[in-house]
């Protein structure tokens, strides 16, 4: 490359949607003209639109794609765009050919936060699509089975399955409308981020707080599974007649789960808001989640990840899951400054810039 | 659809493959000779709940198999076992979303298609068969059927396998069969005459439908299970036999409404070295139907005839196994169906209320636990649970050989008083 570079760029660690030796470590995302405005990956593929408004998908889905674009919320089975004039859900089996499988027109003067987030309520990307919403909301985001909204005063409100704590009111009972979580209430956020099973919002002061399932330590709060693998290092005799480890995370789910923590000092559910510290006391700026992983960008421009790590998705060129925050040596070995994450399912995207 | 990513991986530089082959070929052909013998006969039919990439990924790992490229190739093994572990680990994902009972069943069925192209390629290789054991029966545990039940039968070759390596090992396990799992130290809660449950020996189905069954009455019934294998074979030293390497739930805390209860996997052997022989604390192998996982073990029981007086086929029957030390507790609680409990080994103390008692035993008010009391039974809380006093039952003390009949939502709790083993058979 003989242009002088960009100074800003993505980068990705993790899944990218098709077989390869895992932890394979950041990979540059390939620059488009104009600048990647937005990055919204799905578990297969990724979405990006570009400066220029141009919607570009890149892994496992390809194709002719619609004109212009402002937004996009993809998934396996449809992807929903914000187009000019309309919200659009195209099917992804067919490689958004023909036409969308929904569309709701926008009308002029007609706004919205950004997708998940619509005139008047927030979609899914899964029929019926669009959902009314009681409340106004600077940010929505979905987990698999939940929802958590920031609202216009920096309150945090959560709704959906609540079995995995997910939503932070302290039970384990479904919320079907939008509810206040009050162990947060007092406490302006800026942020919030929900995985599949967990959540994670950022104060206005730069602290961070999570709940609801810490399966992979992705609340970097103690974790049963990644406690029992870790001492297997030095017990290398007869390795084969020893029962796997790598299946000691898959956890049983039966009708008749019951609530509560795990014995001993490990959480596998927090039902409420935990406050976390970062190392060295760093303030967060932003926050995102992957499926069983979160990533926390500082104002200093540090990256710290935690929870599942099996795919490279924590960006410490390992597999390892960690159930406590770990600085991304990356950045500051390439002479770069964190701006922003965004995580994918099983990936993390990360935007950069030269110090 | 992706190409196999280049077989430069670190697993070919480290396994010197030719050797390898040579030495795990017989475990290989064993269990090739089980699968489909052309590509075509593996069908990978799935409704459209199941994605599009996700299918891609199944017929990768399919073509993997079945291709040139053979799996005892470390290149082509490697690529085999990332695409299973993907497939294994996004399915897990969607069977953890929503409740156990509403995963749609296609996407158990891939989970189970992960296990068996993950186990194929682990017996490409030699020396990991406890390991590939596991990944069966975590197929056999969380999948679904698919290939006339594929892993089961794998399991079985794998077992063989097995044997032959380890037969010297097998002989220095301790335990005499039968021995210490009585305990002699337990204080027997006393069962006074007005509780008492009535017996009957060997009653005609006729009698127990019009006495028991349609009055809903409880009943124990003896003589009717002294015939079945189990009441003779089944020992510690059995069960390792037969399941020790086989890897079950186990309810880790004394009882399930405990804020420190948690569910695990563990291997049968583990399970019982770590909770029946050591008793630093309690884990139970409760509600679990072991005899779809292990039919070994299903031929040395029988299903007592009195369950076809069900309206269900024999099919709709649900069999348990409950096996744990001495000191297992099922709060009070109620199931939805008929139940014969069938005690084998050991003794459990069991107390009944019939479903109008309800009132009287306070059920949890969460929509988890609306069927189950919060009352400890044999320690409540009087000042909290007032009511309790007045609400009548039954009891016994259920000994080997004996079947209790429990009626439809009849409250039951049940604490075991030596080590025990009871297979539940639950019909409507």
């Amino acid at each position: 490359m003989v242009e002088p570079g960009p100074q800003r760029g993505w980068f990705v660690f993790g899944f990218r949607g098709v077989a390869e030796p895992p932890a394979a470590g950041a990979q540059r995302v390939e620059p488009e003209p104009g600048g990647i405005r937005v990055v919204r990956p799905a578990w297969s593929y990724t979405g990006l639109v570009t400066g220029r408004g141009r919607l570009v998908l890149r892994g496992l889905l390809a194709g002719p794609l619609p004109g212009r674009c402002r937004d996009l919320l993809p998934s396996e089975s449809h992807v929903l765009l914000r187009r000019g004039a309309a919200l659009e859900a195209w099917a992804r089996g067919a490689g958004l050919c023909g036409g969308p499988a929904w569309r709701r027109r926008l009308h002029p003067g007609e706004t919205a936060g950004p997708l998940p987030l619509a005139p008047g309520g927030y979609v899914t990307p899964r029929p019926p699509f669009l959902h009314p919403l009681p409340l106004p909301a600077r940010k929505l985001v979905l987990g698999h089975e939940h929802a958590a909204l920031l609202g216009p005063a920096g309150t945090v409100y959560t709704w959906g399955s609540s079995r995995h704590g997910q939503l932070g009111h302290g039970g384990l009972e479904p919320v079907s409308e939008p509810r206040l979580v009050e162990a947060l209430h007092g406490v302006p956020m800026g942020d919030v981020a929900a995985g599949g099973w967990h959540s994670v919002s950022v104060s206005e002061g730069g602290d961070l707080y999570a709940w609801g399932w810490n399966e992979s330590g992705q609340l970097a709060l103690p974790c049963k599974a990644l406690a029992e693998k870790r001492p297997p290092a030095a017990a290398s005799v007869s390795q084969h007649e020893e029962p796997g480890a790598g299946e000691a995370e898959l956890k049983l789910v039966s009708p008749k789960a019951a609530p509560g923590a795990e014995a001993g000092d490990f959480i596998s559910i927090q039902a409420f808001p935990a406050l976390l510290d970062l190392p060295e006391g760093s303030e967060v700026s932003k926050v995102s989640c992957g499926s069983r992983h979160t990533a926390a960008v500082t104002r200093t421009g540090e990256l710290y990840t935690w929870g599942w790590g099996k795919y490279g998705q924590l960006g410490h060129s390992d597999t390892a899951s960690s159930d406590q925050p770990r600085q991304v040596g990356y950045f500051p070995a390439n002479g770069l400054s964190v701006e922003d994450v965004v995580c994918g399912p099983w990936n993390t995207y990360i935007c950069a810039v030269e110090k | 659809m992706s190409q196999p990513s280049s077989p430069e991986g670190r697993a070919r530089s480290s396994s010197p493959a030719a050797d390898q082959v040579s030495a795990g070929n017989a475990l290989w052909a064993d269990v090739r000779a089980l699968l489909p013998s052309t590509k075509k006969d593996l069908k990978l039919d799935f409704s459209e709940k199941v994605e599009e990439s996700v299918i891609s990924l199944l017929q990768q790992a399919r073509d993997l198999l079945y291709g040139a490229g053979s799996l005892c190739s470390g290149g082509t093994r490697e690529t085999c076992l990332q695409v299973s572990e993907i497939i294994i680990d996004y399915s897990w994902e969607k069977l953890n979303i929503g409740t156990w009972r509403d995963v749609d069943k296609d996407w158990r069925r891939v989970y189970s298609y992960g296990c068996l192209f993950k186990v194929l390629c682990m017996c490409s290789e030699q020396g990991t068969i406890a390991d590939a054991i596991r990944v069966c029966d975590m197929g056999l545990l969380m999948g679904a059927s698919i290939l006339d039940n594929i892993l089961v039968r794998i399991i079985n070759v794998l077992q063989k396998h097995l044997t032959y390596g380890k037969r010297s090992a097998e002989e220095d396990t301790k335990e005499s069969p039968r021995k210490k799992i009585r305990n002699d130290h337990t204080t027997i809660p006393s069962v006074k005459s007005e509780e008492v449950i009535p017996r009957l020996h060997c009653p005609s189905l006729e009698h127990f439908r019009e006495n028991y069954m349609i009055p809903q009455k409880p009943v124990i019934l003896e003589g009717i299970v002294d015939h079945w294998p189990c009441m003779k074979k089944w020992s510690l030293d059995y069960l390792r036999q037969i399941a020790g390497c086989r890897t079950v739930p186990v309810e880790v805390g004394s009882r399930y409404t405990d804020e420190e209860w948690s569910q695990t996997l563990m291997i049968v052997n583990d399970f019982i070295d770590q909770y029946i022989v050591n008793k630093n604390s309690i884990g139970y192998l409760a509600q679990h139907q072991l005899f779809d996982q292990i039919p070994e073990l299903k031929q040395d029981i029988c299903i007592p005839d009195y369950c076809s007086l069900g309206e269900g086929e024999e099919d709709d029957i649900t069999i348990n196994a409950w096996f744990g030390p001495e000191g297992t507790i099922s709060p009070l609680h109620q199931d939805p169906q008929q139940n014969l409990l069938v005690q084998v080994i050991g003794r459990k103390y069991i107390r009944l209320y019939s479903p109008q008692e309800s009132e009287n035993l306070y059920p949890h008010e969460t929509q988890i636990l609306h069927n189950t009391s919060q009352v400890d039974v044999e320690d409540p809380d009087l000042v909290k649970f007032p009511k309790f006093e007045r609400a009548a039952f039954q009891a016994c003390i259920l000994t080997p050989g004996q079947v209790l009949f429990i009626p439809v939502k009849y409250w039951h709790y049940v604490r075991s008083l030596d080590v025990s083993f009871s297979v539940s058979f639950w019909w409507s």
